[in-house]
């Protein structure tokens, strides 16, 4: 089953690089409409050391900030959640940032860390962390009210409820989060890179753009592409195994 | 009518607080206007000129709005598609996710010469940005309606299109809507990104501007443009959702 | 890009349906791309705009400002943009060199636009004292000046540290790097007011024998052939508008303000200032804006070649057309 869904998706895939390849090459388009496949595929290999550089620097800031931010939403989470009182104050604050789109804060960002590798990480983990810090607060309510209240008769305590009950219901929507954020991390990575970098696959699109190199804006983002959906994966099979585990 | 009041009454009263502690922290911990500037100083730069931030907020809500409307319609029906043609669902699923990885502000000059310098313009990258999650949580919801319940619809003699309709759509509502909030808030992004590639109003317009000149309060300026209409837009989002999926609930 | 491509094949005229209820001459829609965001260095087209002038030249135009991560070539090479004022020399000599049909029509500053700017009290007193120190500039045409002006100096590559300058001035300003690159009409601005004017020395290209003559007007091949006259008038009517611009700086801050309300003023009135200077210097005195002054730009040529910016010389009399110009009579070029 899953077998003949995978041929299935291989098989679409391949159906619209040929159909791509096609266009590109039969209507001879110039390259800064569209490039094809091949010819992209060709600039990937041209200039795969200096891709290879560039997804580290922005494969290091989308991890490091993609952590910092997971452990920070989750921490968050936990806090609001085991202090009530902080909740009232703290929540509207986290809203009221959150409420922002999160490319407004990229110049801001970027004026106060400055261009290197640093404002890259605060964007990611900002986006990464407010993604997961609302996750977990939902899977942390999410638990019934009844089921509180019959843990706390048996003298359960705050942390108590909080390890048997909420913890074990908010893991599916934290994992969602981990997951969805996998493939933000690196797009916020790329877009605040763009703006101002020293290095790193947003960097490379933005010079390639003003050196007129439109393939290799195409291979850079085929680079980009390729490492979020990696990035994706891994996530998600280390969620299948922890979550066998429990 | 009452409750209503009382709740926009404390809304209020929680802004106005919220704004004085901001003015106090800024002016007692003499933060650096650099970082951030005191409340009262970017709203008298609002102030200043009220016009330029009126017609950014309406240009960048009707690029997000029609990039919404767009991806909520396209995104149902592609979750109905994927839902009856289980086919076209393994062939084209796996494209849309990659699709998705793709930063779309690397291909600003391609929108440009698709779509023109024009409104459609942003409101194609909110709808990139809207239509995936719609079709995703179409899909799940869809998915999610216990199979026994349409049978038992379908040997009273209902129509497929009658399933779809009475049972299938309306139980998937809670899961749509899932998206439609995610999508509100990726709409905006979408639409101030599209702003980027060369346009004259707009909140992403404005952004760009105050960063590459370093106005730190015109950046803030158009910082709290987006937080409201972030906020508004959400707000209303979670309003239909709350008529309207409450109103599923009672059929 | 096909339905615009199409459009500008078939209706190469894309002769709009207004008529002009005076001289009833029909007007032709173009737009003009802008190489950046909306701001006093682009006063004179504003001008030109909101005056009335590129009507009376029979071109109904939209201005549609440049930004981050868009290039001006490849906006008119597309069609999707039928003016461009695009980066400079540098950036004309890239597209051509990678085979854009583009040309350039006019050249808007004479001069070099940037200079490299270190502490009047720091350590930097000459080009030799830049060995080991760390320097920020723009990877696309202001890094290779500064290369050559240190090659004068006997510097070479290895010599001291260079990195990509963007956003902001202020590493500069916390002295956590010891160069920085500035246009003259706009980072400066920020850098005198962050660091004060007489703190700052600034190296001008232009002293040290080299300069590069930037904000190209473009158009593309296509165009330069099926519609010179349409060209030459929207020349004509840019010159009008920045004459204007030129003659009275405060009404062309008034125009860019109208369409962007929040820019500070001041330093758009500096900026204002500035970009005339770099417009009237040079071949401009003599021949007037806009002026394309071959021996600049053959050199600028030549200084890329050696430089390996450039790969294989270029066909400059291809890619420099003069005849827009030359068109209009030079009396009425002349700031």
């Amino acid at each position: 089953m899953s077998g003949t869904s995978a041929a299935r998706g291989v098989f679409g895939a391949v159906l619209i690089l040929a159909l791509w390849e096609v266009t590109a090459r039969g209507f001879a388009l110039p390259a800064y409409t569209l490039p094809a496949v091949t010819q992209i595929l060709g600039a990937v290999w041209e200039h795969r050391a200096a891709l290879q550089a560039a997804a580290l620097v922005t494969g290091f800031e989308a991890i490091t900030g993609y952590a910092i931010g997971a452990l920070a939403g989750i921490g968050m989470a936990t806090l609001l959640v085991l202090a009530r009182p902080l909740r009232a104050g703290v929540l509207p604050l986290l809203l009221a940032i959150n409420s922002v789109p999160v490319v407004a804060w990229s110049p801001l960002v970027l004026l106060w860390f400055g261009v290197g590798v640093s404002s890259k990480i605060v964007m990611v983990a900002l986006a990464v962390g407010f993604t997961i810090f609302l996750s977990a607060l939902a899977g942390f309510d999410r638990v019934d009210r009844r089921s509180v209240d019959l843990m706390r008769s048996f003298g359960a305590g705050r942390i108590g409820i909080f390890w048997r009950l909420r913890l074990p219901a908010a893991l599916p929507l934290i994992a969602a989060g981990l997951r969805v954020a996998t493939v933000r991390s690196l797009i916020v990575a790329i877009v605040t890179e763009m703006l101002g970098a020293y290095g790193g696959l947003g960097w490379i699109i933005y010079q390639s753009v003003t050196l007129i190199d439109f393939v290799q804006v195409w291979a850079a983002i085929l680079v980009a592409s390729t490492l979020s959906l990696a990035f994706f994966g891994a996530v998600g099979a280390l969620e299948r195994r922890f979550i066998f585990w429990r | 009518m009452n409750a209503t009041a009382m709740a926009a009454l404390r809304l209020l009263g929680g802004v106005i607080l919220a704004g004085l502690v901001w003015e106090g922290v800024v002016v007692l911990f003499g933060i650096r206007p650099h970082l951030l500037p005191r409340l009262s100083e970017i709203l008298a730069a609002i102030a200043f000129t009220p016009g330029a931030y009126w017609a950014g907020l309406q240009r960048t809500a009707a690029e997000t709005l029609i990039g919404f409307a767009a991806g909520t319609a396209v995104g149902i029906v592609n979750g109905l598609v994927f839902f009856r043609a289980p086919l076209l669902r393994d062939m084209l699923l796996p494209v849309f996710v990659v699709s998705q990885t793709i930063p779309v502000i690397a291909f600003g000059a391609l929108v440009v010469m698709w779509f023109g310098n024009t409104l459609m313009a942003k409101a194609v990258i909110a709808f990139y940005l809207t239509f995936f999650p719609v079709t995703v949580n179409t899909l799940l919801g869809l998915n999610s309606v216990d199979p026994r319940q349409a049978a038992l619809l379908r040997s009273f003699g209902a129509t497929p299109t009658q399933i779809l309709f009475r049972l299938q759509l309306p139980m998937a509502l809670p899961q749509i809507f899932v998206a439609l909030r995610l999508g509100a808030s990726l709409s905006l992004v979408g639409a101030i990104v599209g702003e980027w590639f060369g346009d004259n109003t707009g909140i992403g317009v404005l952004l760009l501007q105050a960063m590459y000149n370093e106005s730190v309060v015109a950046l803030w300026a158009a910082i709290l443009c987006a937080a409201l209409l972030g906020t508004g837009f959400y707000a209303l989002v979670a309003w239909a959702e709350r008529r309207i999926v409450f109103w599923g609930a009672e059929q | 890009m096909n339905r615009r491509h199409l459009l500008a094949a078939t209706g190469a005229a894309a002769v709009s349906p207004f008529i002009r209820p005076a001289g009833a001459q029909t007007l032709t829609r173009a737009t003009l791309r802008l190489k950046w965001l909306t701001q006093a260095q682009f006063a004179g087209f504003y001008v030109a705009l909101q005056k009335g002038y590129y009507r009376e030249a029979g071109i109904d135009l939209t201005i549609n400002p440049g930004g981050p991560n868009l290039l001006t070539e490849n906006l008119v090479a597309s069609g999707a943009d039928t003016f461009g004022l695009s980066g400079g020399t540098d950036s004309v000599f890239a597209a051509r060199e990678r085979n854009l049909p583009i040309v350039c029509a006019g050249v808007m500053h004479q001069q070099t636009p940037f200079v490299f700017v270190t502490r009047a009290d720091g350590p930097i007193r000459t080009l030799a004292d830049f060995r080991g120190k760390t320097i920020t500039t723009w990877f696309t045409g202001a890094n290779f000046v500064l290369l050559g002006m240190l090659a004068q100096a006997g510097l070479s590559r290895g010599d001291f540290t260079m990195q990509p300058q963007q956003v902001s001035v202020q590493p500069f300003v916390d002295r956590q790097v010891d160069v920085v690159t500035a246009t003259r009409y706009n980072e400066f601005f920020t850098l005198m007011n962050r660091v004060g004017r007489d703190n700052l020395r600034s190296f001008v290209p232009d002293d040290h024998g080299i300069t590069f003559p930037r904000d190209t007007v473009i158009v593309s091949e296509q165009t330069a052939r099926d519609r010179p006259q349409m060209v030459t008038a929207f020349l004509r009517a840019t010159i009008r508008g920045w004459r204007e611009a030129l003659r009275d700086g405060k009404a062309g801050v008034d125009a860019v303000m109208s369409v962007a309300p929040t820019l500070n003023r001041p330093h758009q009135e500096f900026m204002m200032e500035e970009a005339g200077k770099l417009m009237v210097a040079g071949g401009a005195a003599r021949n007037g804006l806009f002026w394309i002054d071959r021996p600049v730009v053959q050199a600028a040529h030549d200084f890329f070649l050696r430089h390996e910016v450039i790969k294989t010389p270029l066909d400059l009399a291809a890619a420099y057309n003069s005849s827009f110009l030359e068109a209009i009579p030079l009396a009425d070029r002349i700031a």
